[in-house]
Order: structure tokens, then sequence, then C-alpha cells
């Protein structure tokens, strides 16, 4: 059963363009520059109820605008959504009660007091009963490994620990919907672990749906099978994340090592030599020239050891980001004098 | 992990409407908590405020050894004016003040997504979720003040004028309100308004002086102007007539207009903040 069904959803914005230096400051209170920016440019998604979805895109790809979107927060310039079969826009109190947005870079609870008075706060406001909430609370912070941390203010918590915090202020209603942007930005290896091993078995608990923005790709593959990558206000991909190589990428890498200290010099006829260290070469080779380059290689040298990759994701990624963002930059208005 | 998790998504609250003055209560709670964490900055906001008022104070025991009147109020007559006017400043200080301030700068940085994202509505979500203890003690002061007036006024108020007294009150306060929340929500618009604060607090100067000041050619487009358009001259000056003044047919068409004025000042507000939050761009993340 679909959750979320988005259909032609965009946004725009227009921006003020503040020219360098005084003079052009002066200017700019009588005549300014205004350029139009696209964060998101018609696109249609559908997700499955209990399902686990990743937002990959470099920045100002348009994920957050649509984390944004779809939590009501801001209004769209075209289009349709509806997540659990209310429009988010609308904001109605009865869709509000059942989704939450955790922001790894903004924080809802309050500052100077402990985290636990927050909560109390979403008690009241999610009318949550008291005996419910100190149950989910307790699991909650069992999970996490919090209950030491509970009666110190946020401001005292590290980066790590608040977000825990956020996790739990945000689960405490049990939301059916959680919009995930980038949750373990900032955070040491230790602490995004943390986070991922809590999200993946609290996911898989209680059948919730997630929609995750980040840009660690060990957050993605430790948690989403499918992924939709997003560039430029546009979906590029939806997927598994395998099948991004697979699609995205159109070479293997080939790694040999060969006797002696220097690999043969003929090497380069067969694709790209992107490393060379000693005996050992690695080539960028075509994929569907593997099998004729390989066979070849082996049967005119002596070769000590052989193996055959796929490029890392993230290189294949990031390639597809950059043709992505070159292909957006050529549609990009102009600024307009206004 | 462990097998602590043993609800599935589905066992939420029956959809109930929050209880807003358990809401209320929890802000006033937390406000409380965090103004005794730091102790030393409220001690100090307590003096302030107590010696801002003193001051206030001393300023009209000064006129009055020279005069017996200012446009026709006596000492005492005028003692209650002064402290209607520090009432209402204490309860805008204490419970609008520092949310419509904060208002304003989460617009800019995008710290209103959170409010937007909460079963409540906004603008009380907004208006009142921190309390600002320290200008309490205005309150305080300016009961005591209350009584003072009262014990020495020559003629005590009509058992009407009593009942009237707290709720026009609490216009004055709505009126007030209403222009801060709508003026603090113009940063949707403008980006930043601080310039607007400074017109609030100028504006809001007027009101701080019995009606009769405003006459002649200055005076009348005054009074006009900010009895008619920004009701702020009514907002101290229809409780505080009702107490020190006797209940006379001069009176009551000010208090009825009194009334259309609030309801209109928070329905204008209401319209303003809801298209405000209609235009709210977010910011960055």
């Amino acid at each position: 059963m679909a959750i979320i069904e988005i259909e032609g959803l965009a946004k725009s914005y227009r921006i003020y363009q503040k020219q360098e230096g005084l003079l052009a400051s002066v200017r700019g209170l009588f005549r300014r520059k205004y350029r139009d920016v696209e964060a998101v440019r018609g696109i249609d998604l559908t997700v499955e109820s209990g399902e686990f979805v990743a937002f990959l895109g470099p920045n100002g790809a348009g994920k957050t605008t649509t984390l944004k979107l779809l939590s009501g927060v801001i209004s769209p310039s075209a289009g349709t959504a509806r997540v659990m079969g209310f429009t988010p826009w609308k904001r109605e109190n009865a869709y509000r009660r059942r989704f939450a947005l955790v922001m790894g870079q903004k924080n809802q609870l309050w500052w100077d007091l402990p985290a636990q008075e927050s909560f109390r706060l979403h008690q009241q406001i999610y009318c949550i009963e008291p005996a419910q909430f100190d149950r989910r609370l307790d699991e909650l912070v069992d999970l996490l490994t919090v209950r030491n941390l509970l009666a110190q203010p946020v401001r005292e918590l590290s980066l790590g620990e608040r977000m825990k915090m956020e996790l739990i202020a945000a689960l405490l209603h049990s939301p059916e919907v959680l919009f995930l942007d980038e949750p373990t930005i900032g955070l040491d290896v230790v602490a995004q672990h943390n986070i991922q091993s809590f999200l993946r078995f609290y996911q898989q608990q209680r059948k919730m749906t997630v929609l995750l923005t980040s840009h660690y790709m060990k957050d993605v593959a430790a948690l989403c099978r499918r992924v939709v990558i997003i560039a430029g206000g546009m979906i590029m991909y939806d997927g598994s994340l395998s099948g991004i190589i697979d699609r995205f990428s159109g070479h293997k890498v080939i790694t040999l090592v060969f006797p002696g200290e220097k690999p043969p010099g003929d090497l380069s006829r067969f694709g790209e030599i992107v490393e060379e260290q000693g005996p050992k070469v690695k080539l960028k080779v075509d994929r569907n020239g593997i099998g004729g380059a390989l066979s070849t290689i082996l049967a005119k040298h002596t070769v000590e050891d052989v193996s055959v990759e796929d490029p890392p994701l993230e290189e294949v990624i990031a390639e597809m980001f950059s043709l992505a963002t070159e292909q957006v930059k050529g549609r990009e208005p102009r600024p307009q004098l206004a | 992990m462990s097998d602590v998790v043993t609800s599935t998504i589905g066992d939420h609250a029956p959809a109930f409407r929050p209880s807003y003055t358990k809401v209320f209560l929890a802000f006033a709670r937390n406000s409380l908590v965090r103004d005794m964490t730091f102790r030393s900055n409220f001690i100090i906001e307590s003096i302030t405020s107590l010696s801002w008022m003193a001051m206030n104070l001393a300023y009209y025991i000064l006129i009055y050894q020279f005069t017996v009147s200012i446009a026709g109020w006596s000492k005492m007559e005028y003692f209650l004016f002064l402290a209607t006017t520090l009432f209402v400043n204490a309860i805008v200080q204490a419970l609008f003040m520092p949310n419509c301030e904060e208002f304003s700068e989460l617009i800019r940085t995008g710290g209103l997504d959170f409010a937007l994202l909460k079963p409540i509505d906004t603008q009380f979500l907004v208006s009142l979720h921190k309390i600002n203890w320290s200008s309490l003690w205005g309150a305080l002061f300016a009961a005591g003040l209350m009584g003072y007036a009262l014990w020495y006024l020559p003629e005590t108020p009509s058992p009407v004028a009593f009942l009237l007294y707290p709720f026009y009150l609490a216009c004055g306060v709505a009126i007030m309100y209403s222009l801060m929340i709508a003026l603090a929500a113009t940063s949707v618009w403008l980006g930043r308004n601080q310039t607007l604060y400074d017109f609030w607090f100028y504006i809001t100067n007027f009101s701080r002086y019995p009606l009769e000041i405003y006459s002649g050619a200055v005076g009348d487009p005054i009074r006009v102007l900010f009895t008619f358009i920004i009701p702020v001259l009514i907002v101290v000056n229809v409780p505080a007539r009702l107490l020190a003044k006797p209940l006379d047919g001069q009176n009551w068409p000010l208090a009825v207009f009194a009334l259309f004025a609030t309801a209109a000042s928070l329905w204008l507000s209401r319209l303003v903040f809801t298209k405000a939050m209609r235009s709210y761009r977010s910011a960055s993340s």
C-alpha cells in the first residue's frame, strides 16, 4: 500500500542577488537583482508502507526541500503530494500527529534544559497517555543507552548524544512516517554506527516508513534497500544501491600484479591506467571489453595476481552528481532585474 | 539490540485535542526551570524590572509636587492609570515579548520548522512557549501601587467597575499582543524586522498617557490615529478610566469601542499570522 504519493512536485524560490561592495548595496536599495532557483523540479515518487528509502544527492539537490514539502513546513509551487492520505502543507493536526521530522543540523529540544523536560512537553502536545509515554520513553532510552543523560542540560551533551535525544523526541508519539534529514551529520564513526543500528532495529520492529537523506554512503548501505538519487531537483535514479553501478558505471577496475619490478609497457591499450605502484597496476576497462582484455593480458604476460572489481560506489555517484549538476547548470535561467 | 520494543505503530493515543492549559503550564514550568538555572541573570533581570517601575513612579511623584492635576487626573487617579500601564507592560513583557522577539529570529533562521510540525495551534505555540518570569515582579509592583491608589482615592469605584476592570485589562493586553505578533510575523516577507520593533516601541509609548492630553492641532490627529486605526490608546485608558473616574455617559462609548477594537485586532493579527505561515519558506538546512 502506497503511503507517500508524489506527482509533479515542484518548488522554486526567488532569491535576491546581493552584489559585492558598498556602492552596489546602495544601488540594491533601488534596483534589485533576483534569481529564480528551482529547488525541486516536478518529481514523481511513490513509497510503500514500511519502506526505508534513502534520498541521495549533492548539496542543493533538493533533498531537504522535498522532506520539508512532505512534512508541510513549506508549500510547493506546483504538483501534489499525499502522505497517509493527507496533503502535508494543509498542516492538519491529524497528520502532524502521525509523522516526525528529524534534522541533523537543527535542534528542537530546549537548549538550556535537560531533554526529559522537552519530552514531557511533547507528551502534552501529542496527548500521549502517561503509561504509554513512560513505556515508550523507557524503550527508547534503553535502546539508545542514554538513561544517565536524561537529567543533563541539552547544551552540555555531545553532538551524538544530542542526536539520540532528538530521535527520542521524534519517536515518542510513535510516528508512522519518519523523515530523517542527515541524522548522522558531523558524528564520529562510533556515533554514526550507533544511530544506524538503532534506526535499522527500530524501523524493522515498528514497520515505520522512513525517508532518509544522508551524504554518508555507509548510512545508506546499512539501512536502505531502495535509493532515490536526486540532483538539480530531479530524480535521476530510483532503485537498489547495487543497481546504481550497473546502470551508471560503464567500466570495471582490473588490478594486476606482475613479477619483477615494473609492469609491461603495453597495458594502456586495454584501458586507462589509474594507478601504478611498482609491479602493481590498476586498469579502468570498459565493461564490455573485460573478457577480451583479460584473456589477451594473461596470454601475453605472466601475472602473479589478478582481481576485477566494480569502481567504488562513492566514485560512481560523484560522477553522476557532477554530470547531473552540469546538465542543470545549462538550464538555469539568468538573473532578472526587478 | 535488546527486545524491549513491544508495541508497533498504530498504538497511538486517540486523536485528542491537546489541553492548551496543560501545554501552557508545561511552558511555564520549563521557563521557570530555565530561569532558575541562570540564577544571577534572573536576579539582575528582576532588579532591572523593579527599578524601571520604581523610576516611573518616582517621576510622577516629582511631577505631582508641582501640580495637583495632569489633564484632569489627580495624583491618586493618575497612580491608578500608571499602575494599569505597568501591569499591562509586565504581562506583555512576561508572556509575549520574548516569544515575539524569538519568533522573528526563528523565521529568519528556519527554526520555525519544528513549530510547524507540532499538532497544536502554531500561533499558540509560537506566542507562549517561553515565559519571562522576572518580568512578573512588575505585575506585583503594579498591583501594590493599584491597592495604594485605591485606598487613597476619594471615591471608591463601583462594583461594576471592579468587575469590568480585569476584563478590559485583558482586552488591553490582547490588543498589545495582536500588534506585536502581527509585526513579528511580517518577518516572513521582510526577512528581518528590527525596525518594526522600534516602531512598535514608539507607538505603544502613546498608550502610556491619558487621552485628555491628546488635544489641539497636534493632539487630535494623534488621538484619532491611535484610537481608531491602531488602537493602542484604549489599552490603558479604558480600564484605568473605569476605576479612577466615575462611570458616566462619556466612558461607555469608548468601552464599547474597546470591545470592537479588541476583536478586530485579534482577528487581523490572526489573519496576518496565517498568511505569514503560508508564505514561510524556511531557511537552508
